[in-house]
């Protein structure tokens, strides 16, 4: 088995596969808190509270307008400014790395996500909420009825910003954690074998993707079965 | 509120960051054209390793295939010539950025020229108009209304993916914030700063973008813009 060694060896992936664990674990923990955000940000922007309202706004605009590595770099860089800060209890969490790119991450996809439901559950017809109504639903059953069609609808659109927070995750390395991109370019910088390392470590993130692209695919088809049998 | 050498260093990088997105859309929008050729060619052996190609430029992180051109192009130049040749960050950096736009725009294109009836091409060659004059003069021009709205999203992530180029020592917008707030100890600051140009920026294009919609909808009646 020396050949096989050897080409693991050459090909970098003991190092990289240290990387995948932690672009996988960045990526888990990102979509997770970005969904729960998301999801409060469109009960806000839905309800139309008060104060809350605008200020969602403003986030959703912040987050959509500007460039992910500038987000990056305001949380991670930006609160070592503010000596009330650094001397506060958040300071704790706000100089860990991976905390910022979780968080940045997490906002990110959560204001583009926000956008997403709230088109979705805009584009329930009219006549399911009249249909609740008629039927003497409480808001409970009326919501659990609308926002069931909601998601189904929101899928497609959904799979495609999971792949786009993987992407994503890669940034995370030019904040000083270890991840996919962050070993590659540790590798590449000692040895110069730009290529070899860089495809290796394209061919992680295509695999990652191409997984996660099929899973969805499934969820999407059972979730929308109804259609089809309808057609 | 900032003092002059920031707001002029602030400018140039600036203008440096709309000059590579602009350079990346003109030389991109080509790549894309050629990739959509590619793909809708009927011979396997050229359409298949172009759809090879633009798949993988879109599932792969876009820092990746910055650094893999950027720093790829100068391994290759060196197997080749056996120099090290130093590749213009500049170029290397509109070189990615053209290639990840192509590789998005490149769908949007096909689906927008597929959208166009089939009758418009067939007339053309009723009439006998020579394949390229009546893609460029009767095609294109149809296709352009389905494809703008998603080219428009296309031109904002490319605006936004020029932050990349600061990693390569490009010095636009957040290379420069990086290089003020090293100086000055206010990372929030500059890097606030930054962020509120590219807001601007795409704001401005936004709004650019809902005109172009507008002017390209104007022949067809009730325009949904």
């Amino acid at each position: 088995m020396e050949w096989w060694q050897s080409i693991i060896d050459s090909l970098y992936l003991n190092t990289l596969s240290l990387g995948l664990v932690e672009t996988l674990k960045l990526a888990f923990f990102s979509l997770l808190s970005g969904a729960i955000i998301a999801v409060l940000l469109t009960l806000i922007l839905q309800l139309k509270v008060v104060v809350l309202e605008p200020l969602v706004k403003l986030i959703i605009v912040f987050f959509t307008g500007t460039p992910l590595l500038v987000q990056f770099f305001l949380i991670y860089f930006g609160p070592a400014q503010f000596e009330w800060l650094r001397d506060s209890w958040l300071w704790d969490y706000l100089s860990q790395p991976s905390i910022c790119a979780i968080l940045a991450l997490a906002l990110n996809t959560a204001a583009y996500s926000a956008l997403l439901f709230k088109g979705a559950i805009e584009a329930v017809p009219a006549s399911d909420w009249l249909a609740c109504k008629a039927l003497g639903m409480n808001v409970r059953q009326t919501l659990s009825v609308v926002v069931s069609r909601a998601a189904r609808q929101v899928l497609p659109a959904y799979s495609n910003e999971v792949i786009m927070v993987v992407k994503g995750t890669s940034l995370a390395s030019t904040i000083t954690i270890m991840d996919l991109m962050g070993y590659a370019q540790r590798i590449n910088g000692q040895t110069y074998d730009t290529l070899v390392v860089f495809s290796v470590a394209g061919a992680y993130y295509l695999a990652i993707n191409g997984v996660l692209t099929l899973v969805l695919r499934t969820v999407e088809k059972r979730a929308l079965r109804f259609q089809n049998t309808m057609g | 509120m900032f003092d002059l050498p920031v707001v002029q260093a602030f400018s140039m990088a600036a203008m440096m960051t709309i000059g590579i997105a602009l350079t990346a859309l003109v030389v991109g929008f080509i790549m894309a054209l050629l990739f959509c050729a590619g793909e809708m060619n009927k011979h396997r052996w050229l359409s298949l390793p172009v759809t090879a190609l633009v798949t993988i430029i879109r599932g792969v992180p876009e820092i990746l295939v910055v650094m893999f051109v950027y720093f790829g192009s100068t391994q290759v130049l060196f197997l080749i010539t056996g120099d090290y040749i130093d590749v213009s960050p500049f170029w290397a950096g509109v070189a990615a950025l053209s290639l990840l736009f192509a590789g998005y725009a490149s769908q949007t294109l096909r689906a927008a020229i597929n959208a166009v009836a089939k009758s418009q091409s067939t007339a053309c060659q009723a009439l006998g108009l020579p394949p390229l004059y009546s893609f460029f003069r009767v095609i294109l021009p149809q296709a352009w209304r389905y494809a703008l709205p998603g080219l428009g999203n296309q031109w904002m992530v490319l605006l936004k993916d020029t932050a990349l180029v600061s990693l390569i020592g490009v010095t636009e917008l957040m290379k420069q914030a990086d290089l003020t707030s090293a100086t000055t100890y206010q990372p929030f600051t500059y890097y606030a700063l930054s962020a509120a140009i590219y807001l601007l920026i795409t704001l401005l294009s936004q709004q650019l973008i809902k005109i172009m919609r507008r002017r390209a909808a104007y022949y067809d009646g009730q325009a949904e813009v």
